[in-house]
């Protein structure tokens, strides 16, 4: 099916376009600008972040040449259901999943790894791409991920109307003082951390991402204590819309919900608030694809999100943090302080960054997830 | 054939069956098939797949059977897997919608059908028609948002003095459904109304008439005369909305209630959440198969043949 149609993909009638186009524009293809023109990269990444587009690619394209296909995708299960496809018929060199999903993908034959020496691993803030998140982007000893921006998922909370103990904990989402707006496999998660920083865990929260029996006993408890608190939950968010219009539309006053929610509703009354036990933090990067046609140019391309400009413009688009050193300084001073009002450095040092999660830990996660809704 | 040859010749004729061919074999045929195979397989890395764990099995049908939960129905408490009691979930609020739409829809069809002056038919019907050139995913937003908490509809109610204060009406008042039932009715109502229509149509005024010369009362005039006669279109109406309503995704997503679940949901957490598309294939086969037997067996019960509806 697909190998039938690969004749007659878009590239290849853009090149055969372009052919002609060149005969007739010889003259102005004399130019330093297109000589210095090295190819393309085909990039699939997210939906929603218009500024990539506007503001990141063509600073790319004017330093380097590259030009950026861009694919936009709205989360990264069907990036990773597009790369499955796109491993057997191409045309994707570049793709975006978060720091613990690469491994699952890396198992599914999807990955190639990267070569250093192109890259420049001196740009990257340190504890992004060394340390334990170093460690994470490797296996073997090769290197198979690069990070583009990182987030929090923590509290947003109304600032008139959301009950918040001192210090504020993610245990605040199941008071009945409070309406809330989740996703049910987070906020499994949640109170798995609430109920582990209580000590009323018999074993360490952490132990259920590499133990499926661990898994299932924790999983269990979390899931009782969760049901338990169902009756203020005013609406489920699975994207940056849902979770929005949770909070305007339908009058939540507290939420675990990803930063951007936050950001976005700054000025309409709501705070974004680390819990005491750490926010939830996610680490966003680039891999490159097994079959990936355009691999320096890829190369270049992730290198340049390491650049202050890159990295700043990258974390601009998607109201989240840079990956670069020097970047803070070019960033929007509305999102810097934004992120200086909820993390301090003792907030920051308790990021929990979310754990590698298998694709039989997905599965299960599903299941309990569903028995959290039907409840 | 012979016809389109004559109308046609041979290269025209030739290119329509090569099309056709292909649009049946490579986009819909091979696509099922595919997905028929896969779903006997098991879920597994790229890298094993063709190895010695790449073997047939039915396992990703039991998991229909797994995971048993506690409930309850009227009352009564019970344990069932959690992906049957969402299949039972949705075949019962579909067949609620499906018995709303039909009595909403048989009394404004009866109305267009015999009631309503020739003149005024076109314009009537083009008014039911106009909702429909706005999409579903429009329509159900709208939904969305006359229902919510801070909506139009609770601020009108409360400013009226007639809701002391707000309610949650996706959260369902009745049933965690409600908002869904209501999304499905809107969405589908004209693919009842216009079958019933066109099977009233048919029938003679004479044997209204006749009926009513003959002492019926206007309700015996229905139950016998214009009801059987109109059962084939009620019976196409109720077999298209009750397939559509269990089969929609967009309707149970964007009015969901923090209870509700839809089978279809199930099906796309597999697809996507999971990535595991060989459960997923397996729950949408099983999902076609259960609503066939579903849909057979009531309309045995209301003696309906295939090819009544047909008709």
């Amino acid at each position: 099916m697909i190998k039938l149609i690969k004749p007659l993909s878009r590239r290849t009638f853009l090149q055969a376009t372009a052919a002609g186009a060149g005969l007739l524009a010889a003259p102005a293809i004399i130019s330093s600008k297109a000589l210095a023109s090295s190819g393309e990269v085909n990039f699939t990444g997210w939906a929603g972040y218009p500024k990539l587009a506007e503001v990141v690619f063509p600073a790319f394209t004017k330093a380097t040449g590259i030009k950026v296909n861009f694919t936009e995708l709205p989360d990264q299960d069907a990036m990773f259901a597009q790369a499955k496809v796109a491993v057997e018929a191409g045309g994707i060199d570049v793709i975006e999943p978060t720091i613990d999903r690469w491994g699952g993908w890396n198992a599914n034959g999807l990955l190639q790894s990267l070569d250093e020496s192109k890259l420049a691993m001196g740009n990257y803030l340190p504890g992004l791409a060394d340390g334990a998140a170093g460690e994470r982007s490797r296996l073997d000893g090769k290197l198979y991920y690069v990070p583009s921006n990182w987030g929090t998922e923590a509290l947003v909370a109304n600032d008139a109307n959301a009950k918040l103990s001192s210090p504020p904990s993610l245990g605040d989402l199941f008071s009945a003082d409070n309406q809330v707006v989740l996703r049910p496999h987070s906020t499994l998660a949640a109170m798995g951390r609430y109920l582990d920083a209580q000590g009323k865990l018999p074993r360490p929260w952490i132990d259920g991402y590499s133990d499926m029996g661990a898994m299932v006993q924790l999983w269990d408890i979390a899931l009782a204590e969760a049901i338990k608190a169902k009756g203020n939950v005013v609406q489920w968010w699975s994207g940056e819309n849902e979770a929005n219009a949770g909070f305007t539309a339908n009058g939540a006053t507290l939420g675990l919900c990803w930063d951007s929610t936050g950001y976005n509703l700054r000025k309409d009354g709501y705070k974004y608030v680390a819990p005491t036990e750490g926010a939830f933090a996610w680490h966003q990067g680039f891999v490159m694809m097994k079959n990936a046609k355009n691999v320096e140019q890829g190369l270049e391309f992730m290198k340049f999100v390491s650049t202050p400009e890159g990295a700043a413009g990258w974390a601009t688009a998607f109201s989240s943090n840079p990956v670069g050193k020097g970047a803070a300084d070019l960033m929007d001073p509305d999102v810097k302080a934004y992120y200086n009002g909820t993390f301090n450095d003792e907030a920051l040092s308790k990021l929990w960054w979310w754990p590698e999660q298998t694709a039989e830990f997905i599965s299960k996660r599903g299941e309990y997830a569903d028995k959290y809704r039907a409840a | 054939m012979q016809d389109l040859l004559r109308r046609y010749g041979a290269t025209l004729t030739g290119a329509f069956v090569v099309l056709t061919a292909f649009w049946l074999l490579a986009l819909v045929i091979l696509p099922n098939v595919t997905l028929f195979e896969s779903s006997f397989r098991y879920y597994l890395p790229v890298v094993d797949i063709g190895g010695p764990k790449d073997v047939y099995t039915l396992a990703n049908y039991q998991k229909f059977i797994n995971n048993p939960v506690e409930t309850s129905f009227l009352g009564i408490p019970f344990t069932m897997p959690i992906h049957m009691i969402t299949f039972f979930n949705t075949v019962i609020f579909s067949a609620i919608v499906t018995v709303i739409t039909f009595v909403l829809s048989y009394p404004l069809a009866y109305y267009l059908a015999k009631m309503v002056s020739p003149a005024s038919l076109p314009t009537l019907i083009l008014l039911l028609f106009i909702p429909l050139w706005v999409s579903e995913a429009l329509r159900a937003f709208a939904w969305y948002i006359i229902l919510t908490f801070n909506g139009p509809l609770n601020s009108s109610l409360v400013g009226l003095g007639l809701l002391d204060s707000p309610i949650r009406w996706q959260n369902g008042v009745v049933t965690a459904y409600d908002a869904i039932v209501i999304g499905l009715v809107y969405t589908y109502v004209l693919f009842m109304v216009f079958p019933i229509y066109g099977s009233i149509q048919s029938l003679d005024r004479n044997q209204i008439e006749a009926a009513e010369d003959l002492g019926a009362k206007w309700w015996q005039t229905h139950w016998r005369v214009v009801l059987p006669h109109a059962k084939p279109g009620i019976a196409s109406g109720c077999v298209m909305v009750f397939m559509l309503s269990a089969g929609s995704l967009l309707v149970p997503t964007v009015l969901p209630s923090t209870r509700s679940n839809w089978f279809t949901q199930t099906i796309q957490v597999l697809m996507l959440e999971s990535q595991d598309w060989n459960s997923g294939a397996a729950y949408s086969f099983l999902y076609i198969l259960l609503c066939t037997v579903v849909v057979t067996l009531v309309m045995w019960l209301f003696k309906v043949k295939l090819s009544d509806i047909a008709k």
